[in-house]
């Protein structure tokens, strides 16, 4: 009979004392984000959207050999000077943004973005294209030089992770190349 | 099976029928909200007691063991972040040591201990998933969604320093891929500060409510016997009374310099080994993880965090070897083959829930349908783990 | 009802016949009472996810309607309306069309004895708050026959444990009734109303201890018997994915969602008539008796919903034990308190 009554009020006690807890929230301030007005504010090491800048890039496939799901279609045709790349491609149906690619880049051309909403209707428009096949971007140091691409050194320490906010910003090159194509150019 | 009925007809004289009834197949299945992943358990119930369960797996299955074969040995490392994609830097620790082990690496201090504190608030995460789902099975939907805003700090901290929220590809061999941000510390210490309030707020909501404890304690009792048949580690073994943890009994890591307690189950509320001590030592496991945390970044150094004589490529010399470690599940087991070259001759991973979701076939007979639901729960699998 | 007829003969002066005024009023409160339904639904939705919003540390819907997402239940009827009718192969059609009606009457019918004002009852009837128990129980069959007809094994479990958890559950209601009946000597609604005037201590629920803890008692079956916080098991949505109602989409989803949000507000309303003094102010003279009536049994549907989001629901066999080893008794020894007290403080007649 005792543990008939006690568990009457064991459930009526907890009821109440749950109940309190929840009552006390109702007059805090909700934690969440009313998106798509208030964003949150992305860490300087968030992995966003991969973007390859092509005024930096010098097609050394570095990135496309590292990534784990094979993702990143690079095109090149032609030999030793006369080397081009006509197609940087990031297939989004496959990235799985774990960096390793942007790690690698000696250049800081492959970085991440602090993009992460880019909801489409038709998968095919998830490959993401660099480079304008009508201007293809050239791959040898001189011929660079020539063209008045950014030439960088292979960097000595390992990339810091904070590079996004440190990158050398397309305003600081010593001479911006004349219209390279760069940015996304739409789908396939 | 069949049944008699026996009644009387209209002129009183005594009638006799077989009543031919069968036992109700049932699917929970692959898409249900209480089966935490794409898991299909076919039960076979007499009304709402459940006379048999059987669990079909592989909805989720992602062939990460051979595509080890094609990808280097650091590139695997983003496949094991998808095994348990709650608690992902457990899966990394322990395929990071697997081969650290096997290559004799001595790995820097300081990424020793980043990494221990990154895997207990991994485990402080995990945890806070399935208290919040075990008690959204059982109908209270309020300490979800509370134990979500505790796990967005986590994921906050963790994203401030790897980049990612759920899935971070920050573990590397021999350490780790880059150093920690200035505040590490300040906010990994305000998080600890935060998680040791809320935990009673929990308890006072949802463990020692009359309502949960009646619908959890005596349920679902999974004594030691099954769990040694089974093979079931983490929670589910320590719920049924064993204190026994791989960081404890098998140290790895830096683990054997910290001073925490293993929880076990004691029959508290009920009998022990039901589905209120796995409950509960998973809620004291936070707190013990809090105190791994405090310690961990006490005793915090400088110094890199990469193996400096480790190459880019790396080249596992000839042999085999089985290294466990303590996920938020149980014991993740990697048994690596290497051939000398630089890619994996086989990985295969042991995952915890694959030993512990099968002990609902012995169990689940006997128990009501809303009682499996609650044992399923407090199981907590997770399917990538299972599927691979 | 005598509200409307009064309007009706001062509008159509003596061009109506008693019988006309009378069909007229009817249907005029009839009209009124499905409009109360619906503007129930609306209004508790909208209130439920707001609630339960805050509770969760949340918003819950601000983008629909300028202010806090007031218009959000206008999207969901819209969207309702707008979905394809869905009847399962298998399933057994008559039975599976007829279901949600039949909910949908049960819940209406009892509308008609609720004394929101006084002279603003649809039914003046002497047996009322009987009539109102008897006529609710039609639902159960509208349960069950959701269950069944579905052709899923699922809903027929949700079916099965609703029927059980309705037709249990009216045992208590009605017996924690029972002391209130004793005290006003009559069933009829508008008499338990006017028998608590005077102010907040003459009100029903504080007469004596008895019939407090009946009014506890009252308020938890009402819980069960609407399917609804910890009692929800015909519908848990983390076993039985919806229960009984998981075939329907579209209108017919949206009756069942309608005869829920109206349930809650009438066993709410029931107990604010019969515990809470129904349309009697707090103190002093009758002002704005309807008011004074929504607002009580709103603040009644309010503390049903933070219990929901508040406890885990319980197990079919531990919701039978309360009801029957819980709340049976205690609700005999209420109302066997209550006579002892009405014979010892001498109000017995």
């Amino acid at each position: 009979m005792t543990q008939y009554l006690r568990g009457i009020y064991d459930a009526v006690a907890s009821a109440l004392k749950g109940m309190r807890i929840t009552a006390k929230h109702v007059v805090r301030k909700p934690v969440t984000l009313q998106y798509p007005d208030e964003r949150w504010v992305l860490p300087a090491r968030f992995k966003g959207f991969i973007i390859n800048d092509t005024n930096l890039c010098d097609g050394c496939l570095r990135c496309a050999k590292v990534c784990p799901v094979d993702c990143i279609y690079i095109e090149t045709m032609g030999k030793g000077k006369d080397r081009f790349m006509h197609r940087y491609a990031v297939d989004y149906n496959k990235c799985i943004w774990c960096g390793l690619c942007t790690e690698e880049c000696p250049t800081f051309a492959c970085q991440h973005s602090l993009d992460y909403d880019h909801a489409l209707y038709d998968r095919r428009r998830l490959v993401y294209e660099f480079v304008d096949p009508k201007r293809p971007v050239p791959c040898h140091k001189e011929r660079r030089l020539q063209m008045g691409y950014f030439v960088e050194q292979v960097a000595a320490a390992p990339p810091d992770p904070d590079r996004i906010a440190k990158a050398p910003r397309r305003a600081d090159l010593p001479e911006a190349a004349p219209g390279a194509g760069g940015g996304e150019g739409g789908g396939a | 099976m069949s049944e008699t009925a026996i009644g009387r007809g209209w002129g009183g004289q005594d009638v006799r029928r077989e009543l031919h009834s069968e036992l109700l197949e049932i699917n929970m299945g692959p898409q249900h909200p209480a089966t935490h992943g794409v898991l299909r358990l076919l039960v076979r119930t007499d009304g709402e007691i459940v006379h048999g369960v059987t669990a079909h797996i592989g909805y989720l299955h992602r062939c990460a063991e051979k595509i080890a074969e094609g990808c280097d040995w650091r590139q695997w490392m983003v496949y094991t972040d998808r095994f348990d994609y709650l608690a992902p830097i457990n899966m990394n620790f322990g395929y990071a040591v697997a081969v650290e082990r096997m290559l004799g690496v001595r790995v820097p201090e300081r990424a020793e201990h980043i990494r221990v504190i990154c895997a207990e608030l991994q485990r402080i995460a995990s945890h806070l998933i399935a208290i919040g789902t075990f008690g959204l099975d059982m109908g209270a939907w309020t300490p979800l969604l509370y134990c979500f805003r505790e796990r967005e700090e986590i994921l906050n901290i963790l994203e401030r320093l790897t980049g990612g929220r759920m899935l971070y590809n920050y573990f590397d061999i021999g350490g780790l891929r880059f150093d920690a941000y200035d505040g590490f510390e300040r906010d990994v210490l305000a998080f600890v500060n935060i998680m040791e309030q809320k935990i009673p707020e929990y308890d006072t909501l949802l463990s020692y409510n009359k309502i949960f404890i009646e619908r959890t304690a005596d349920v679902g009792v999974i004594d030691l016997a099954t769990c040694l048949a089974y093979g079931c580690t983490g929670p589910v073994l320590r719920g049924a009374g064993v204190p026994f943890d791989c960081r404890k009994d098998d140290p790895y890591s830096i683990y054997d310099r910290f001073e925490f307690d293993i929880p076990y189950g004691e029959g508290e509320q009920g009998t022990v080994g039901d589905c209120w001590d796995r409950y509960m030592v998973r809620m004291r496991e936070m707190y013990e993880s809090c105190r791994i945390i405090r310690q961990a970044v006490d005793a915090l150094p400088g110094g890199p965090v990469k193996a400096e004589d480790l190459k880019k490529l790396v080249k596992v010399p000839q042999g085999s070897l089985y290294t466990r470690t303590e996920s938020s599940k149980g014991e993740i087991g990697y048994h690596v083959f290497a051939d000398g070259g630089s890619k994996p001759f086989r990985t295969k991973v042991r995952s915890p829930s694959f030993s512990n979701l099968h002990v609902i076939e012995k169990v689940g007979p006997g128990m009501m349908l809303s009682d499996l639901v609650a044992t399923v729960g407090s199981l907590d699998i997770v399917l990538g783990e299972i599927d691979r | 009802m005598q509200v409307m007829t009064d309007l009706f003969a001062r509008v159509f002066g003596d061009g109506l016949s008693p019988l006309g005024l009378l069909i007229a009023g009817g249907l005029t409160m009839a009209l009124i009472m499905a409009l109360v339904m619906a503007s129930c639904a609306i209004v508790f939705t909208w209130a439920e996810r707001k609630v339960a919003g805050f509770i969760q540390s949340r918003y819950g819907p601000m983008r629909v309607g300028r202010w806090h997402g007031v218009l959000q239940p206008v999207a969901d009827m819209v969207k309702i309306l707008g979905k394809e009718d869905i009847v399962p192969q298998d399933a057994d059609k008559p039975l599976f069309l007829l279901a949600p009606f039949v909910i949908f009457v049960g819940s209406l019918m009892a509308w008609a004895a609720i004394p929101f004002a006084p002279g603003f009852i649809a039914a003046d009837l002497d047996l009322g708050l009987f009539y109102i128990f008897a006529v609710s129980s039609a639902a159960t069959i509208g349960i069950l026959m959701a269950g069944w007809a579905s052709n899923n094994k699922w809903s027929l479990y949700g079916a099965a444990r609703g029927a059980a958890q309705a037709v249990s559950y009216e045992i208590p209601l009605a017996l924690a009734c029972i002391p209130v009946v004793m005290i006003t000597g009559s069933l009829n609604m508008n008499d338990i109303v006017i028998a608590q005037q005077g102010g907040i201590w003459r009100w029903h629920f504080l007469h004596d201890p008895f019939l407090f803890v009946a009014f506890l008692l009252y308020f938890v079956a009402s819980i069960a018997e609407v399917n609804r916080g910890p009692f929800d098991l015909p519908e848990t949505e983390s076993e039985l994915v919806a229960g009984y109602h998981t075939e329907y989409t579209g209108m017919r989803f949206a009756f069942f969602f309608l005869a829920e949000y109206a349930n809650l507000f009438l066993v709410s309303c029931i107990a604010t008539a019969v515990f809470l003094g129904g349309w009697q102010p707090l103190f002093g003279p009758v002002f704005l008796p309807g008011l004074v009536f929504v607002i009580k049994a709103v603040l009644l549907v309010l503390l049903q919903m933070w219990l929901r989001w508040t406890l885990p629901r319980l197990r079919v066999d531990q919701l039978m034990h309360v009801c029957w080893k819980v709340m049976v008794p205690l609700a005999l020894v209420c109302v066997l308190g209550a006579g002892i007290w009405m014979l010892a403080t001498g109000q017995a007649g």
